[in-house]
């Protein structure tokens, strides 16, 4: 509308603003040039002269051209309306005004960065309950902590104390950040944006610290591979996660990450991929993380916030339905620093985790240490032997540890052979703690605080006991909830349980994850109505509300404290030749807690050992962790009226 | 008109411009209309407004205080003018002549023009005043500058009294001897250099004095008109079937000016180009503690 006339009614066509447009815009008071000072000198003819150049009225332009003054309006409106730049203002605010303004330090908003699609999605897959996060931030649990900010911190209070300690090197926590604004640099030279996820599968080396730390200060998110997952768990996490960049080392015996990964890129199994960065011999197409590494650091992004995704971890390797579980700073650091104080952590403690970092439970422990400036020691691949002589070595003050770990040290020997007595605290989690491995450990290091810790991937930490608790309570229960947290038991319906009656646990806490990504379904069956998140354990809570797990609801195998989904391998099973159906389920194992045993049906005229059937799944890249240990072979499946395999009647016979 | 011609046309011009500057205006003086009604456009004339005008008086009052050149832009845009205070005197000025003298005066409206949109004024104030010697047009865009008391805001009264007209100002204050060293250093006054979205460019000659003034009014009022519209338009706009066109309409582009105002957001200018004029902050009698401290000066020269 112009003065109450429409564009119809004014006659003014496309074509008149091709034509017009421009010229009208010059003409007008939008662009201004006096020559001289005709007013003020009152030299009028000059000011005659020179009237185009001094901004004419529509009227005048009218005039001029030879249109209507409300068509001149209105291809006026039209040219500024076509020239004009938005949030301009934003210089003013940015550059503060005045002699502050620099033009040059202004980022048109049009060349400024954004996430990509992929990055957005996660993002928005972090989808807290509104009212448990006002909580939470009120009482405190969450607030503006970030690894970052922590490295920082001690860098700055303590840059030559021991961030890192491994066979090759001691790294400071000055020395710590330096490379770790290198590497992010690099990353980000290289196209690593914040948002976006990279996946690593690394051993507990100092590499690894630094890369999820470069990760972390970038505002990229961190995914895992475990050591033992190959091609297939690859392929199937790597295109979940929807990484844009896998960093891994050269080879893992006869397995290549490297060239496993470039060949899934060049047959656009993961078109997200764009780097490939390797520790050790990177070949073509990819970088060396020592390369990366030794550049000249270079700029930044903005450092990231509480509120930005920070891991992206699976809790299986399922080709059907991944369980992405994506966490960000509130919920896995503010569990850790409320840990600090819960385990009586300090500054001075020398902190060695047994399991990888790969496992969030292995992060934990590097989340403890880097919140409280304490020193974390590597073991890069667990052993008895190497677990052992490490601790001799290196006198560690707090070891994290799988309770199978420490049973196969404790057989083994390796334990009589080094001194352990460096170890004020073990922390036990993974699986069920048997009495008698406290007893033994106890034994050996009667000053030292033995502590079960019960976690998933969903939670971190969950549940612990403290220091001060007696032994036994470390040998029959996972302890109380941590800081922040809130447990209940119930029974199928919903309904309270009883103190030490058996139901499901449930938990709810600033530590728990929102969703898992791009999995409905998965949501659906994990939390109740009332937002609280099904754990799968069955668990009682004593009169002081320890918590004891006595099972578990879903068919996870977990083996030596790594749990994992054996529907992959079932299906793959299923696909052989000589088999009808297969069904793969746990049996007890002194050592690892549970094993896997693979019960088969077989087709008419076939026969197959276990040798075949390994061989077969390790040529399908099933990781070695995942293969099944026993092979019974049986007539036929108890089945359900759908043909669901009731593995519960499924009965492992003793070799 | 018989009342009339009984007024002293010099006396009664004394009484007026005496009242302006009791009432707090720092310059005032009488613009001739014939000059006017040349210069300025048809439509936009003195008599366009008013058929039997026969004088404009013109009054500045002071602009910004020291303080307010310190604060963040933020800030600044949030600070607003002291025009509003131009217009009170000239609105008592016009009531002022009528009941003094008995001749038909006027507040002359210092708004936009409602049919041409935000940038096209009913009348120049800037006109008004730079003819009746109480401004001339500096490098920034045509802002008026005086030699002693910097810049200022305008209003106008028109009135259908003869009056004897001022002449324009002898000289240009602007550019200032550190604006002209500047320039010859590189190539730019301090308007130019720090405008934020780089509206301002020029030439001056070996004299010192302006050659060219380029101004795009466009880039300052992209600068200064999107900040803090409030959202009526834009629901208007949500529910519209093109948005554009209901947000860039240009009846809806004043709306867009209007709203800015009643939120207090930048409007017009953004300052910056003031901030940083010597003439602005620093003429003789530039802010009210420069104006205390020549009060308090000549107090100390007229005491025996």
């Amino acid at each position: 509308m112009t003065a109450g006339l429409s564009r119809a009614q004014l006659g003014v066509t496309d074509a008149m603003l091709h034509a017009y447009a421009d010229v009208v815009f010059k003409l007008s008071n939008n662009l201004q040039t006096r020559r001289g000072d005709p007013i003020r000198r009152l030299e009028l003819d000059a000011v005659d002269a020179q009237r185009e150049a001094l901004g004419m009225s529509d009227a005048q332009i009218a005039g001029r051209i030879g249109l209507t003054p409300a068509q001149v309006t209105w291809i006026r409106n039209f040219a500024e309306n076509r020239r004009m730049r938005v949030n301009n203002f934003q210089r003013l605010l940015e550059l503060g005004g005045g002699r502050r303004h620099r033009e040059e330090r202004f980022v048109p908003h049009e060349d400024r960065f954004a996430y990509s699609e992929a990055a957005l999605a996660l993002r928005e897959s972090l989808h807290f309950d509104d009212e448990l996060t006002a909580r939470y931030v009120q009482a405190g649990w969450w607030s503006n902590q970030t690894l970052s900010a922590w490295l920082e911190q001690h860098a700055t209070a303590t840059p030559d104390k021991a961030a890192l300690l491994s066979a090759e090197e001691t790294v400071s926590y000055a020395q710590l950040q330096a490379r770790v604004e290198h590497l992010a640099s690099a990353l980000y030279r290289i196209g690593i944006a914040p948002g976006e996820v990279v996946t690593v599968q690394l051993p507990n080396v100092p590499a690894y610290v630094v890369v999820y730390l470069a990760i972390a200060r970038l505002g990229a998110v961190m995914s895992t591979l475990y050591m033992p997952h190959r091609a297939a768990e690859l392929e199937t996490l790597l295109a979940h996660s929807r990484s844009r960049a896998f960093v891994c080392l050269d080879a893992t015996g006869d397995f290549k990450p490297p060239e496993t990964a470039l060949a899934l890129q060049a047959n656009d199994a993961l078109p997200d991929l764009q780097q490939i960065i390797v520790a050790g011999r990177a070949p073509a197409g990819t970088h060396a993380l020592n390369e990366l590494l030794s550049g000249n650091a270079g700029p930044l992004p903005p450092l990231p916030v509480a509120a930005d995704p920070l891991l992206l971890l699976y809790t299986s390797g399922t080709t059907a339905a991944p369980k992405g579980v994506p966490h960000n700073s509130h919920t896995v650091l503010s569990n850790a620093a409320a840990g600090v104080e819960a385990h009586a952590l300090s500054g001075e403690d020398v902190i060695l985790s047994a399991p990888p970092f790969g496992h969030l439970y292995g992060l934990y422990s590097l989340h403890l240490a880097l919140c409280t400036g304490a020193t974390t020691l590597l073991l890069p691949a667990f052993t008895p032997p190497a677990l052992a002589a490490l601790i001799a070595g290196s006198r560690p003050s707090v070891l994290f540890a799988a309770p199978a770990q420490l049973i196969a040290c404790l057989h083994s020997g390796a334990f009589d052979a080094h001194a352990i007595d460096s170890l004020r605290m073990i922390v036990l989690s993974g699986n069920a703690v048997p009495a008698r491995l406290i007893e033994q450990l106890g034994a050996r290091l009667p000053r030292a605080t033995l502590t079960q810790l019960w976690g998933m991937t969903e939670t971190q930490a969950g549940t612990y006991t403290r220091p001060g608790d007696p032994p036994e309570l470390a040998a029959r229960s996972a302890g109380r909830p941590s800081p922040g947290t809130e447990v209940r038991v119930v029974d199928e319906n919903g309904a309270a349980r009883a103190s030490g009656e058996e139901g499901e646990l449930q938990l709810r806490g600033a530590l728990l994850f929102p969703g898992y990504l791009r999995n409905e379904a998965a949501d659906q069956s994990a939390f109740t109505d009332d937002g609280w998140f099904r754990t799968g354990d069955i668990a009682s809570l004593d009169q002081r509300d320890n918590v004891i797990i006595s099972g578990r609801l879903k068919d996870l195998i977990n083996r030596g404290g790594v749990k994992y989904n054996p529907r992959d391998v079932e299906t793959l099973l299923d696909a052989h030749p000589a088999i009808q159906q297969s069904a793969i389920v746990p049996f007890a194992d002194p050592v690892l807690g549970e094993r896997a045993c693979c019960f088969a049906v077989l087709n008419p005229g076939h026969e197959i050992t276990l040798d075949d059937l390994c061989a077969y799944l390790l040529e399908c890249g099933i990781g070695k962790i995942k293969l099944p240990e026993r092979l019974q072979i049986v007539a036929e499946m108890p089945l359900t009226p759908t043909r669901k395999v009731i593995k519960g009647r499924l009965r492992v016979v003793d070799d | 008109m018989s009342r009339n011609r009984a007024i002293d046309p010099a006396d009664a011009k004394q009484q007026i411009l005496a009242y302006c500057k009791r009432k707090g205006a720092l310059a005032a003086g009488v613009a001739d209309v014939a000059v006017l009604d040349r210069v300025a456009p048809p439509g936009h004339r003195p008599s366009d407004l008013m058929p039997k005008v026969k004088s404009v008086i013109s009054l500045g009052v002071g602009g910004q205080t020291r303080g307010a050149w310190t604060v963040p832009a933020k800030a600044m845009g949030y600070f607003g003018s002291t025009e509003s205070r131009a217009y009170t005197i000239a609105y008592g000025c016009a009531f002022f002549i009528e009941g003094r003298f008995g001749v038909p005066s006027i507040y002359c409206p210092p708004d936009v023009d409602n049919a041409f949109g935000t940038r096209v004024p009913l009348q120049s104030l800037k006109l008004h005043a730079e003819v009746a010697g109480i401004g001339a047009r500096s490098l920034a865009g045509d802002i008026l500058l005086h030699p002693e008391f910097g810049y200022m805001y305008f209003a106008s009264v028109f009135t259908e009294l003869k009056l004897p007209p001022d002449a324009p100002l002898a000289e240009n204050p602007c550019p200032a001897p550190s604006c002209v060293k500047m320039y010859r250093k590189v190539g730019r006054t301090p308007c130019m250099k720090f405008c934020p979205v780089q509206c301002l460019s020029g030439t001056i000659d070996e004299q010192g004095n302006q050659v060219e003034m380029h101004y795009d009014m466009a880039a300052c009022a992209d600068l200064s008109e999107q900040y803090e519209a409030l959202p009526m338009m834009l629901s208007r706009a949500a529910h519209a079937d093109d948005a554009d066109d209901v947000l860039l309409d240009p009846d809806n582009k004043l709306f867009w000016y209007k709203m800015s105002v009643g939120s207090g957001g930048l409007l017009a200018q953004c300052f910056e180009c003031m901030r940083v004029c010597p003439i602005a902050t620093q003429a003789p009698q530039a802010d009210p503690i420069l104006r205390l401290e020549a009060a308090e000066r000549q107090a100390g020269d007229e005491q025996p």
